[in-house]
């Protein structure tokens, strides 16, 4: 069967420096895919060429077989791609509700502000019908009219993550989850991202540095280093990968 | 919240409206001629917050595309015949233009490069109005024929002050579409970060052009307004204290908000008029009590009167 | 025409010089604080005023006019960071950014020093601070200087030296540097950041001033002077506004610059030069023309 998404072959060059170095990896339909490795290692580096920040020098990058590279960042929402960022990119004058509708952005169609009213409010009233069942499921109900900077980082980190999932994606992408997160918290991403893949079939890519997160949640590890991979595989086997441990020690690694 | 605003907030303009109309024979010219440059400044100081305080582009540009408004619709009524109505409308819609062009160019740009940048196209602006004297009259300015809307002659103060109230009215009513909606939202989203706005499907470029475009349209359209009361127009009304000027009444009412900039527009605008009047023998005293209230509104509420009247009522907007 | 090509390119670098130690100045501040200081002018205005009022009302000689001008600017810059923007850094949530309230405040502080140089004594004629030297002019071949350009250039360049070997050589003028150029690493290994800070508006007040006590011979003296940092704006601009050898060169570059249209193009668009600088590097150019790449936000 052909994957759902595949990075093939891609360079990615900041001057002289490179971070990409023929990277390839492919994440099946429904899948926890988690993607580790040292710091700088160039996790980061794959999310902003697949959000279209930054733009390989070769490969290509495919989602259920469209070229992701022919389209400008703000297409890779209504593909179907959303993501989350390591240092929170939150809205952070917005509320809570509103950072949810900039997620559903796509699905609010009136661009023009002057657009009879009939319509555009009903597609207002919609979205913010969803907005609230979302923020109900994520238990952020009570915060609904709080701006997001007056949250906590766990909140912010939640408001994140609703925001992505807010335009419904097939397939999430989040940048270290768990960084900063008390234990307690990471049990709740851990359940949802289950949930998540298991019972509503997103596909999820994962980028994080808790271990105990990776091991218990992913079906499928990309290890990285120096831009290029160095191993893939079940957990298992990663966690037994030599290549991998030397990798991490030898950079006082933070596994 | 979203969608249309509600009638009830819509009965302050109209308020505004019937103050217009009614209160030019009950009070002295002097009020009227105060009011009528404190409800054009409101609608300068509105269209820069959209750029600034809710799109999140530090820009200078303002009082160019002001100063575009104001040649325009005077010159269009004194070469073509023009009247004010389509005048205004061809000059607010050239000074979009060249916000559009000027945003175009400028994209790529942000922060401190993007003000520089703004900043140095008003001051080239201010320049061409100076130096464009078959046009504008150069430094010895151009003299404003009464324009006529409608059949109805201003040039006085008393019959400019319904006209500008009733422009400054739909000037607000606009804003309010406009903030409420889904494009609306996006500025606010761009502003906050350009990234988590992009992933979530905003255009970004698309989106900060439009900032450009719609604050520099309402800067035309206010410089359309000085033409209906004042007889005179000279480029020393377009240098850097006013951009200045303007600028501190957004951040000294409020950013991003839409109560903010018409309560700075009157503060700020009242100020010099009582520092002439009111305290005579302080009036060298000026620039000082300016840039004070200036560092001082800033160091203790930089969220602007605005910003602290909304914490107070703990409300988010 | 050769001839006037050389005289032009020969004031063009002495005034260049001045503009660069004011260049200097915005770009110590953009690096350390992020702020653009629109008070910056004010600062080359009351460097000329204070030396003014060092020569004629305490009757000081030029070297003690330059210190006092010199140790009054590094307290008005100081104290501008400690009691203003200090405490505004100060007041933020964490995360959330000031900058726009600093950079206002900034604007603020531009009317501030503006109109308080109004209404102290001096200010009321426009006057012309006494030349360093006074003298015949000197010829240096076919062009010719006055004695004031030559102690212009010759000052700003030991004024750039010994800034340059602080910043170097010095345990405080690296630790500026480290603090301008991480101010939280800087905090881990124990420099005090706020005094860092504060010392290097102090020091940018300073340069700014030195420029102002230079130009203010060459410039009619009047509190509206300040609008000659506008110049200083574009050569930090064309010379990347990170980078401070690029700015002295921008500097050089826009007093010749400037000459030349003045001499080809027309007396009138002089005005206009800098203008038309930032907006084509920025535009075409945006990190400037000597090197260096441009910054880009990590996500």
């Amino acid at each position: 069967m052909q994957p759902l998404f595949q990075i093939r072959d891609v360079s990615l060059q900041f001057g002289g420096l490179r971070a990409l170095n023929g990277f390839s990896m492919e994440v099946a339909q429904g899948s926890i895919h988690a993607l580790i490795g040292p710091n700088g290692a160039g996790k980061s580096s794959v999310f902003n060429c697949i959000s279209r920040f930054y733009t390989p020098s070769g490969g290509d990058i495919v989602f259920d077989g469209h070229s992701l590279l022919r389209e400008p960042a703000h297409r890779i929402s209504a593909i179907g791609i959303a993501r989350t960022f390591q240092n929170i990119e939150l809205l952070r004058r917005l509320t809570v509700l509103e950072n949810i509708l900039i997620g559903m952005t796509q699905r609010i169609n009136a661009y023009f502000p002057f657009a009879p009213g009939a319509r555009r409010n009903a597609a207002e009233r919609n979205a913010v019908r969803d907005a609230d069942a979302l923020l109900e499921r994520l238990e952020l109900a009570s915060y609904r009219n709080v701006p997001a900077e007056d949250l906590d980082f766990g909140h912010q980190k939640l408001v994140d993550l609703a925001r992505a999932l807010a335009s419904r994606p097939r397939m999430l992408l989040l940048d270290e989850p768990a960084a900063g997160l008390r234990n307690r918290e990471i049990a709740t991403i851990d359940a949802l991202l289950v949930d998540l893949a298991r019972r509503q079939g997103i596909t999820v890519v994962l980028v994080e540095h808790v271990m105990q997160l990776v091991m218990a949640v992913a079906d499928r590890i990309t290890v990285l280093n120096f831009g290029e991979k160095i191993a893939e595989g079940a957990p298992e086997r990663i966690r037994a990968d030599p290549k991998v441990i030397e990798a991490y020690l030898g950079t006082a690694g933070d596994a | 919240m979203y969608g249309s605003p509600s009638y009830a907030r819509l009965a302050p303009l109209l308020a505004l409206v019937v103050i217009g109309i009614v209160l030019p024979p009950l009070v002295p010219q002097y009020f009227l001629s105060l009011g009528n440059t404190l409800m054009m400044y409101a609608i300068l100081a509105v269209g820069l917050d959209l750029l600034l305080g809710w799109a999140g582009q530090f820009a200078f540009a303002h009082i160019a595309f002001y100063g575009v408004g104001v040649y325009g619709t005077v010159l269009l009524q004194s070469k073509l015949g023009i009247p004010f109505i389509p005048g205004v409308l061809i000059a607010a819609a050239l000074a979009g233009l060249i916000a559009f062009l000027i945003a175009v160019a400028a994209i790529r740009l942000h922060s401190v490069y993007l003000a520089l940048a703004t900043f140095a196209f008003a001051e080239s602006a201010q320049w061409v109005f100076n130096s464009w004297e078959g046009l504008t009259g150069g430094a010895d300015g151009l003299r404003i024929a009464p324009p006529s809307v409608l059949g109805w002659t201003t040039g006085t103060d008393a019959r400019a002050f319904p006209v500008i109230a009733i422009i400054l009215a739909l000037v607000i009513g606009a804003t309010m579409y406009l903030t409420r909606s889904r494009l609306g939202r996006s500025l606010c989203a761009v502003r906050d970060s350009e990234h988590a706005a992009a992933v979530s499907g905003i255009d970004v470029f698309r989106t900060r052009i439009w900032a450009f475009v719609i604050s520099g349209t309402y800067a035309g359209v206010a410089g359309g307004t000085f033409a209906l009361f004042q007889s005179f127009v000279n480029p020393e009304a377009f240098g850097f204290s006013q951009i200045v000027l303007v600028l501190s009444m957004v951040v000294v009412g409020g950013l991003g908000t839409l109560p903010g900039p018409l309560i700075g527009a009157v503060l700020l605008g009242l100020l010099p008029e009582i520092m002439r009047t009111a305290m005579r023998g302080l009036f060298v005293w000026q620039e000082l009590v300016y840039g004070l209230i200036l560092i001082l509104s800033m160091m203790f509420m930089p969220r602007g009167i605005w910003g602290l009247i909304a914490a107070r009522g703990g409300r988010s907007k | 025409m050769l001839i006037s090509l050389l005289q032009a390119i020969a004031s063009g670098v002495v005034t260049g010089c001045a503009y660069a130690l004011v260049a200097l100045s915005l770009v110590m501040i953009y690096k350390s604080t992020d702020v653009i200081n629109f008070g910056g002018g004010e600062m080359v205005m009351i460097g000329g005023y204070l030396a003014m009022f060092a020569l004629l009302a305490i009757g000081l000689p030029y070297a003690g006019a330059f210190v006092f001008a010199a140790v009054v600017a590094f307290m008005v810059g100081a104290a501008f960071d400690r009691v203003v923007l200090d405490r505004m850094l100060g007041r933020a949530l964490p995360g959330q950014s000031v900058l726009v309230a600093m950079v206002i405040a900034t604007v603020g502080l531009s009317y501030v020093l503006k109109g308080l140089v109004r209404v102290v004594p001096y200010t009321e004629e426009v006057r012309r601070l006494a030349p360093l030297f006074a003298g015949d002019p000197v010829f240096l071949g076919p062009i010719i200087l006055q004695r004031q350009d030559i102690a212009i250039v010759v000052i700003a360049v030991l004024l750039m030296r010994a800034w340059w070997a602080f910043f170097n050589f010095t345990l405080l003028g690296k630790a500026l540097r480290a603090t301008s150029q991480n101010p939280r690493a800087a905090a881990l290994i124990g420099i005090p950041v706020r005094a860092m800070r504060m010392t290097i508006w102090g020091i940018a007040a300073i340069f700014a001033a030195m420029a102002g006590i230079l130009l203010g011979p060459k410039l009619l003296m009047t509190p509206d002077m300040g609008s000659v940092v506008i110049l200083a704006f574009a050569a930090a601009i064309v010379g990347g506004f990170h980078n401070l050898p690029g700015c002295i060169l921008g500097g050089v570059v826009l007093g010749v610059v400037q000459n030349l249209v003045g001499l080809y193009i027309s007396s009138r668009a002089i005005v206009l030069t800098p203008f038309v600088v930032i907006m084509l590097v920025l535009v075409l150019r945006p990190q400037g023309l000597f090197g260096g790449a441009v910054v880009t936000k990590k996500v």
